[in-house]
């Protein structure tokens, strides 16, 4: 074999393995486990804090209210559809109850007149007609909204 | 004496590299073989085929458009509060008698979509949620230059937050506009279907906070899961289907002015 085509083929057997070699140390050690990507990355995704707590946890402590709206129009309404979720839920909403204004626009997220929510089981209202300037929970319990309060 | 000095050196010299070259390459052909060894391949094949397979349903006859799915998911994945980041959003859409079709979401639906065209000029008006459709041929993962991104063992789309280099190459590939750019973390950002809910046995959390029971989530394998009875009661259609991605978020009453 000439002396430069010997020498042409070593470097290029050592430019293959010093590339090999350098790839096996930079790959994250899980990559390609389960296709072109880091395997682990899966649980990366899994750690994420939750802060809806699902009404289970709700359950624990408000069994009472659960049941009054479980009972009434709102059944498909969770909890945390108007309440603001906590992290530590059983801790912090002793500290900060997430209390809910019911304020006309709050309501009105569901109940504001709109042409495209029409007919869908959801009663919509016209709020410049209907007592305007009020709180909806002055009169109606949010939780079972047909018992109306006595003005 | 300096001759045999220097033939010695280049002998040394010789002989560790071809130590180094060969014990790299017989590494690197013994490597293939360990996972047969320990038949790892067979174990990840049985593994995928026990995992659920998630998916989620639309019902658009049910949709008020009370955003509070926008909202919601914004708490629960630390999505940026400004209005053009969302990992799921609301549209309106308004087709007026003239024929004209109008498009709107202002901040995503939070706070509850308003009809902005007067009642008498409307022919129809619905509204549409939007997130990303987890397609089985992702467009994002055949864009992604590093494997920052890849469809799960249980079909969700995610994003590896430290592998990802930020080129943005997938949030121009997604046809539906389902990703965005964190401008915090600075990497790719999408919905994951809520994975660190779902895999501890909660329902994402759009689907917890809707109040119309507008959004069905479940695991297509399994047959009694509301999910699958959903799609058995219901006509549905996933978005763009001329694209082929073939996504696993199907719509129910989805009208043809829908893009």
């Amino acid at each position: 074999m000439p002396k430069l085509i010997f020498r042409l083929f070593l470097s290029f057997v050592l430019f293959v393995s010093v590339f090999i070699f350098i790839q096996q140390h930079l790959k994250p050690a899980s990559f390609g486990k389960y296709g072109h990507y880091r395997a682990n990355s899966i649980n990366d995704n899994k750690m994420r804090t939750s802060y809806f707590k699902s009404e289970n946890k709700c359950k624990e402590c408000h069994q009472d209210v659960y049941d009054l709206k479980d009972n009434d129009v709102h059944y498909g309404v969770r909890c945390e559809s108007c309440h603001s979720p906590k992290i530590n839920a059983s801790a912090e909403c002793k500290e900060m109850p997430p209390k809910v204004e019911g304020t006309l626009k709050f309501c009105g997220q569901c109940h504001a007149m709109n042409l495209g929510r029409l007919k869908k089981g959801v009663p919509q209202l016209d709020f410049k007609e209907h007592k305007q300037g009020q709180n909806c929970i002055e009169c109606h319990n949010p939780h079972a909204p047909w018992e109306l309060k006595e003005n | 004496m300096g001759t045999k000095r220097k033939l010695e050196n280049r002998r040394k010299f010789f002989q560790t590299s071809a130590a180094l070259i060969g014990g790299t390459l017989m590494y690197s052909l013994i490597k293939p073989f360990e996972a047969i060894a320990e038949t790892k391949e067979k174990d990840t094949e049985d593994d995928k085929a026990n995992l659920p397979l998630w998916g989620m349903g639309v019902d658009l006859e049910s949709c008020i458009g009370c955003g509070k799915c926008v909202e919601a998911c914004k708490i629960e994945n630390d999505v940026p509060k400004e209005p053009f980041y969302f990992r799921t959003w609301v549209e309106q859409y308004t087709v007026k008698n003239d024929g004209e079709v109008k498009i709107e979401s202002p901040n995503g639906g939070i706070g509850g979509l308003k009809q902005s065209v007067p009642d008498e000029d409307i022919f129809k008006s619905f509204m549409v949620p939007k997130l990303c459709n987890h397609c089985t041929k992702a467009p994002c993962v055949q864009a992604c230059p590093v494997g920052a991104t890849f469809i799960s063992p249980d079909g969700v789309v995610l994003v590896d937050e430290t592998y990802c280099i930020g080129c943005s190459y997938c949030i121009q590939a997604c046809p539906y506009g389902a990703r965005y750019m964190n401008p915090i973390t600075k990497v790719a950002d999408k919905c994951t279907f809520c994975y660190h809910r779902i895999t501890k046995g909660l329902q994402p959390a759009c689907v917890e906070v809707c109040p119309t029971d507008a959004r069905i989530f479940g695991n297509l394998k399994d047959k009694k899961s509301d999910l699958v009875k959903f799609l058995q009661k219901n006509p549905t259609q996933v978005l763009k289907p001329h694209l082929n991605t073939h996504s696993r978020v199907f719509y129910n009453g989805l009208s043809s002015e829908v893009k």
